[in-house]
């Protein structure tokens, strides 16, 4: 195993510090959060498809459970997770919960729900918002991304397959990205096509919006007393929109903050996935360190067995076999180990991002103490949607009092722990889909 | 009405210090007063506040104190009807009677026209969604779906969906008005050469994963055949047509053909009705499907283990008779030499079950028959400008769809901003049509489309005239729920269409055109509530053989029952009762009527002299709405008849009103008719409830679900226990009936007038997007009485209603 590629010099990915260069479009942009002078919040999720080893109790190959045995402050971390040791007081382990909605799902299903919660069956599949998009849509435009949406497999895949985690505000799938280069020459690069096709939008909309205040006007002169009111409430929505065109016009004027990619592998793809999912997981830091965007979704595979590209990663990393072979050999004997130690795998990977994270200094904390990391799967052996492995990550100056291992009843939905997250992130947040409140342990 | 009972106690101290004009409170003071004393105090004074009214200290100034003069016009209906005095106390003489309902009277009378000339105006109204779909559909030509992601409309306080005052607009919804713009414009206005067409023949239904036996080209119950297309478009309409021959069963219904569309997932299959149509002949015959891709789930290009898009076809023959589908035979195979006993599923056959033959299934997309298309020559149309000038002839485009979208003629200087904005964005389009789309989307969210702008001014003389355009509009939104036609806007242009006798042709015309079943679908589900349907949950336990497919056809009867009346021009009366029912197989059936339809389409079916079908009142749709889902609900069905009927909606209960269970241990064992009495026993809510629950009480022979019962089933200690239906009752008037065929026959005799009343205030309050307020009575009385001489008919009501002031003036 190469480590070479992600071991970037921290200096290297900024001219000048994040403070001064970044000044300018967070002064204007930020609104209220700036003016308060305090640090960007934010979200990432990451997700892995099929679940992970959770081995029956008499299983001679406990050991390789995902979950850590034990319970409160007092759990021991198994082999496959050891490499998150040193992060004990930045993480949680959130035992037991799962999505009400997905329980009654098909196992290979529930990937697309994973962030939604959405009741999600019969006829058109029709997904609900996810929780990354409620956040982005709130933080707007006080960075140049709303969000940042990636998986291995791109594009939105089938429903009940997709390949995507984010879902916008009518349930629409919205397209990952899944080639480096791009997400890169998007956020840092200049004038890749679709920036320009991003401007083009842009401007057209702003030209039309003005165009149309213009005419509006004309039309209010023309109208009674009572009218008024309502005519009001219309241009009201027009210049809301307007404003929002307006300032993602601004940050075109911006420049991009400068990042070196001479040790990013850009042009990594699914035949190296170390390289690939390490620079994935890259691109991620980056857009947070930048503070391009506050809100991050990497799908690392999605169910759909046949045709995930994601689904060899293991073969091509030596581990034998595909995830979702893997995933089912879980009670076979061997497979437990086998599973363990792909899922240990993974774990390496996120424990390396974690690390960024926590080494990078921001105002006088680091990255992760102000960035919530949700990691996790929504199966808990294949095909069980029920008990998902999960873990939330940093995010201790938001709010979130980590250092254990939490056994929840099967009656608490997931979605608590959404409107957890999102009222953590200052996103007001009374309740989401079949939510029955927070997550009081956690906070 | 609401009260406001704290502006009312307000301004009443106020109106103590304050007195009233001089004749006024003399004669108040000297005649009316005594008469409250002596009636009304009792019970509506310093001791006791029924339904939190006090007369003794309400304000006699109808002009100032709006809130007042609401209480005293519920006091004048209340009178009218005879329910006050209640029965136990004594009546008021008739001079009493008629000098307290006079100077009730005069005094609204006073009120309003002081009002008329500040109130009673519509509201700037958006379209709603309805009315935006139907009007994005007609402008574009192209039939897609683009309201599905507005967020739905509010109704009204009485129940409408184009009332301007609770119509509101957000940024969000902006967003998706500009969203669907655009994607609509995309698809209207095409680029390059002819797409490729996709053509597929398919005549053997494939395969599909487990359950084989299933999978056929002879479909009855439980079975289907798949149609597996290989290659097709992203994006465009789509035609799929169906060759196939049924094999009817003599008094059986007729079989339908479902028509979906979508893919195999690796375990799911999403998709889509694409339709569904009835087979009732044996001919052979082709049945055509349309829709576009871009509707349906589509098959991903390369993430897929089953590629292919399918099409699905079953037969849903469905008469209510549990049939099972597949059987477990034992069967012998040889292999190797050796036989072995094995079990084998399959298909039973129904003697009883009319089939579908599948012979072929033909796929053609995207569809057009010449290229660019109709909607794109509608919109960039040939002209002799187009070589000269681009700018000319951007010009007239826009010219030419702006007043199409704003359902008006366009002044210069308005293309003209337009056409600056056009000009802006070609210089950095790549081509004509990517500026022309974006200047179109612009004109789809001005205002002036998205809303029915009516520009007159409120005016020291009053009310003004609607411009030839305005009217227009409101007479399209009205019965079409959509923009004007080519004709309603041309007799506009030539300023005649405001002509009574131009007016009156236009009306019968419009109600001849099958865009009326726009107004028979939008008004009969508004008015009737008919999504009340969906908010009520059978439950099984109580109906063994409960089956929600129904539901829809329950809300459609009601509807048909509707067009039936307003479109045949019978008489409004038949909604009180009548003496024939709208029904198909499923809704016979449901109402054990023999020897109905046969198919699901609605046919007049004459009700025989002993019926309780007649009317509305015998609707299962009603009936059901206004359920628990587990027995009837007399106060729902009471408030339902109220407030749809009689035009007369209770208050809403006050606050912290106890459910209708009490302590009383035997609550359970009774007649839900006992319950309630328990409940009229209670003082605190037999106020409002004498009012209200005898109207349902007479309905108890319906049961949730609208069958008809002698005895009402009731659970109790997890047994069910029959107890006999008690229908009669004893209306807020005193009058005693015996159950719904003596109600319709009250109301009938009685309250015939207040339903004409009823009916002409409802389409006049849909015909002009708001709420009536009670300076409007004038002119619904005027309404009422030419309905009532009209004879009750429906068409006529609608074209006195588009002639009135109140519909011709803003």
């Amino acid at each position: 195993m190469s480590t070479k590629s992600w071991h970037l010099d921290r200096r290297a990915f900024l001219v000048g510090t994040a403070g001064v260069s970044l000044s300018l479009p967070l002064l204007e942009c930020m609104g209220n959060e700036a003016n308060q002078n305090s640090r960007p919040k934010r979200m990432c999720a990451v997700y892995f498809p099929y679940g992970a080893m959770t081995p029956r109790k008499d299983s001679p190959e406990k050991d390789w459970g995902w979950m850590p045995q034990g319970n409160g402050r007092e759990y021991k971390l198994n082999k496959s997770l050891e490499c998150l040791e040193p992060f004990r007081e930045q993480l949680t382990f959130l035992k037991g919960l799962s999505h009400f909605n997905g329980r009654r799902m098909g196992g290979h299903d529930t990937a697309d729900i994973w962030l939604t919660g959405a009741q999600f069956k019969g006829g058109t599949f029709r997904n609900s918002v996810s929780i990354d998009q409620i956040a982005a849509h709130h933080f707007g435009d006080a960075t140049r991304f709303s969000s940042l949406t990636m998986s291995t497999d791109g594009g939105v895949g089938e429903a009940t397959r997709s390949s995507t985690l984010a879902f916008g505000r009518s349930g629409t799938p919205i397209p990952a990205q899944n080639r480096p280069r791009l997400v890169f020459n998007r956020f840092f690069g200049v004038n890749s096509e679709s920036a320009v096709r991003q401007r083009k939008e842009l401007e057209n909309s702003g030209s039309m919006l003005d165009s149309l205040l213009e005419h509006s006007k004309t039309v209010r002169r023309k109208l009674g007393k009572k009218d008024l009111q309502k005519f009001d409430e219309y241009l009201d929505s027009v210049r809301s929109v307007e404003k929002r065109v307006d300032r993602s016009q601004r940050w075109l004027d911006i420049p991009k903050p400068k990042v070196d990619s001479t040790d990013l592998h850009l042009d990594s793809d699914h035949n190296s996935p170390e390289e690939y999912i390490r620079t994935m997981y890259d691109l991620i830091f980056l857009a947070f360190q930048t503070d391009s965007t506050r809100v991050a979704t990497y799908q690392i595979g999605n169910m759909n067995g046949a045709t995930s590209i994601a689904g060899q990663f293991p073969q091509l990393l030596g581990f034998g076999k595909k995830i979702h072979a893997l995933a089912h050999g879980w009670n076979k004997k061997g497979g437990g180990e086998a599973l363990g130690k792909w899922d240990q795998y993974l774990a390496e990977q996120l424990a390396r991002f974690l690390d960024r994270l926590k080494t990078t200094q921001e105002g006088d904390g680091n990255l992760l103490d102000h960035t919530m990391v949700l990691y996790g799967s929504s199966n808990s052996t294949t095909h069980n949607n029920n008990e998902y492995p999960l873990l939330l990550a940093g995010g201790n100056e938001l709010g979130l009092k980590h250092g254990r291992l939490h056994n929840f009843s099967k009656d608490i939905p997931l979605t608590n722990l959404h409107v957890t997250m999102l009222n953590r992130l200052g996103v007001p947040t009374e309740s989401f889909v079949d939510s029955t409140g927070e997550l009081t342990e956690l906070i | 009405m609401k009260i406001d009972l704290f502006t009312a106690s307000s301004i009443l101290l106020a109106s103590v210090i304050l007195p009233n004009p001089v004749c006024t409170a003399q004669q108040y003071e000297t005649q009316i007063r005594p008469i409250l004393a002596e009636h009304c105090f009792p019970c509506h004074g310093f001791d006791k506040q029924e339904s939190d009214i006090r007369f003794d200290t309400l304000s006699t100034d109808f002009i100032k104190n709006r809130p007042a003069a609401e209480t005293w016009h519920d006091a004048l209906n209340s009178l009218d009807l005879g329910e006050m005095p209640p029965d136990q106390q004594p009546k008021l003489s008739l001079s009493d009677h008629k000098a307290l309902t006079t100077w009730i009277r005069n005094q609204l009378n006073k009120a309003r026209e002081s009002k008329k000339k500040n109130t009673g105006s519509v509201v700037l109204r958006r379209l709603n969604r309805i009315e935006y779909q139907n009007t994005m559909v007609e402008l574009l030509g192209i039939d897609a779906d683009y309201s599905a992601n507005l967020p739905p409309d509010t109704p009204s306080e009485d129940g409408f969906q184009n009332n301007g005052d609770t119509l509101s607009i957000s940024p969000m919804a902006f967003d998706f008005y500009l969203e669907a713009a655009r994607y609509g414009l995309s698809r209207a206005i095409v680029t390059g050469s002819a797409p490729k067409e996709f053509d597929e023949h398919i005549t053997l239904s494939a395969s599909a994963g487990k359950r084989k036996e299933l999978i056929t080209d002879h479909l009855g119950i439980g079975t289907h055949f798949i149609g597996k297309l290989n290659n097709f478009p992203d994006q465009g309409e789509f035609r799929i047509r169906v060759t196939a021959q049924a094999n009817l069963v003599d008094g059986a219904d007729y079989p339908r053909l479902r028509a979906t569309f979508g893919y195999r997932a690796d375990t799911q299959s999403p998709n889509k009705e694409i339709g569904i149509l009835e087979i009732t002949s044996e001919e052979p015959a082709i049945y055509e499907f349309y829709g576009r891709m871009e509707d349906y789930p589509i098959q991903s290009r390369n993430q897929s283990k089953f590629p292919g898009q399918l099409v699905t076809l079953t037969n849903l023959f469905h008469d209510g008779k549990p049939r099972k589908i597949t059987q477990r035979i034992d069967t012998t195979v040889e292999k190797n030499g050796k036989v072995r006993k094995v079990k084998k599923t399959e298909l039973i056959k129904h003697d009883d079950v009319p089939t579908i033959t599948i012979q072929k299934v033909e796929f053609t997309s995207p569809l057009h028959e010449s290229w660019p298309p109709d909607h794109h020559r509608n919109i960039l149309f040939a002209s002799s400008t187009k070589e000269v000038s681009e700018t000319a002839y951007a010009r007239e485009v826009i010219g030419k769809f702006m007043q199409r979208a704003f359902r008006r003629p366009v002044k210069d200087w308005e293309t003209n901003s337009m056409l600056q904005l056009f000009t802006k964005l070609r210089n950095d389009s790549a081509t004509f049509e990517d500026a022309i789309r974006e200047t179109l989307a612009l004109v789809l969210v001005s205002p002036d489309f998205l809303y029915l702008i009516e520009t007159a001014h409120e005016t020291s003389s009053g009310k003004t005239q609607l411009t030839e355009f305005e009217l227009a509009s409101r007479l399209s939104y009205f019965l079409w729920s959509t923009m004007p036609d080519q004709r309603l806007y041309d007799l506009a242009a030539s300023g005649v269409l405001s002509r009574p006798d131009v007016l009156s042709k236009e009306v019968e015309r419009m109600l001849n055109d099958p865009k009326i079943w726009q107004f028979v679908r939008q008004f009969s589900d508004q008015w009737l509530d008919l999504t009340s349907v969906n908010r009520v949950a059978v439950n099984p336990q109580y109906y063994d053989q409960w089956d929600t497919s129904i539901e829809p056809w329950m809300q459609e009867e009601s509807r048909q029952f509707f067009a039936e009346i307003l479109l045949k021009n019978l008489s409004a009366l038949n909604f009180i009762d009548s003496e024939f029912a709208m029904l198909n197989a499923p809704m016979a059936r449901h109402y054990g009527i023999e020897n109905g339809p046969r198919g699901v389409s609605y046919e007049r079916v004459a009700l025989p002299a002993d019926s309780n079908r007649g009317g509305l009142l015998g609707h299962a749709s009603i009936l059901l709405g206004n359920s628990t889902g587990e027995d009837s609900h007399p106060i729902l069905r009471g408030v339902w008849i109220r407030e749809t009927l009689l035009n007369d909606p209770p208050d809403p209960p006050p606050p912290n009103v106890p459910a209708l269970e009490s302590n009383n241990s035997n609550f359970n064992k009774v007649s839900v008719r006992e319950q309630l009495k328990i409940h009229r026993e209670d003082l605190s809510c037999a106020a409002c409830h004498r009012r209200i629950d005898p109207w349902g009480i007479a309905l108890e022979n319906f049961d949730a679900i609208g069958q008809w019962r002698k005895d009402v089933k009731r659970l109790n200690r997890k047994e069910f226990v029959f107890v006999p239906v008690q229908a009669k009752t004893v209306l807020p008037s005193g009058d005693k009936i015996t159950g719904v065929a003596d109600l319709k026959k009250f109301l009938l005799q009685h309250r015939n007038e207040q339903f004409a009343k009823s009916m002409a205030s409802k389409i006049t309050s849909y015909a002009i997007g708001r709420s009536l307020e009670f300076e409007d009575q004038t002119n619904i009385d005027a309404i009422t009485s030419y309905f009532i001489e009209s004879d009750y008919r429906l068409p006529k009501l609608i074209e006195r209603i588009v002639h009135d002031p109140l519909f011709q003036s803003k």
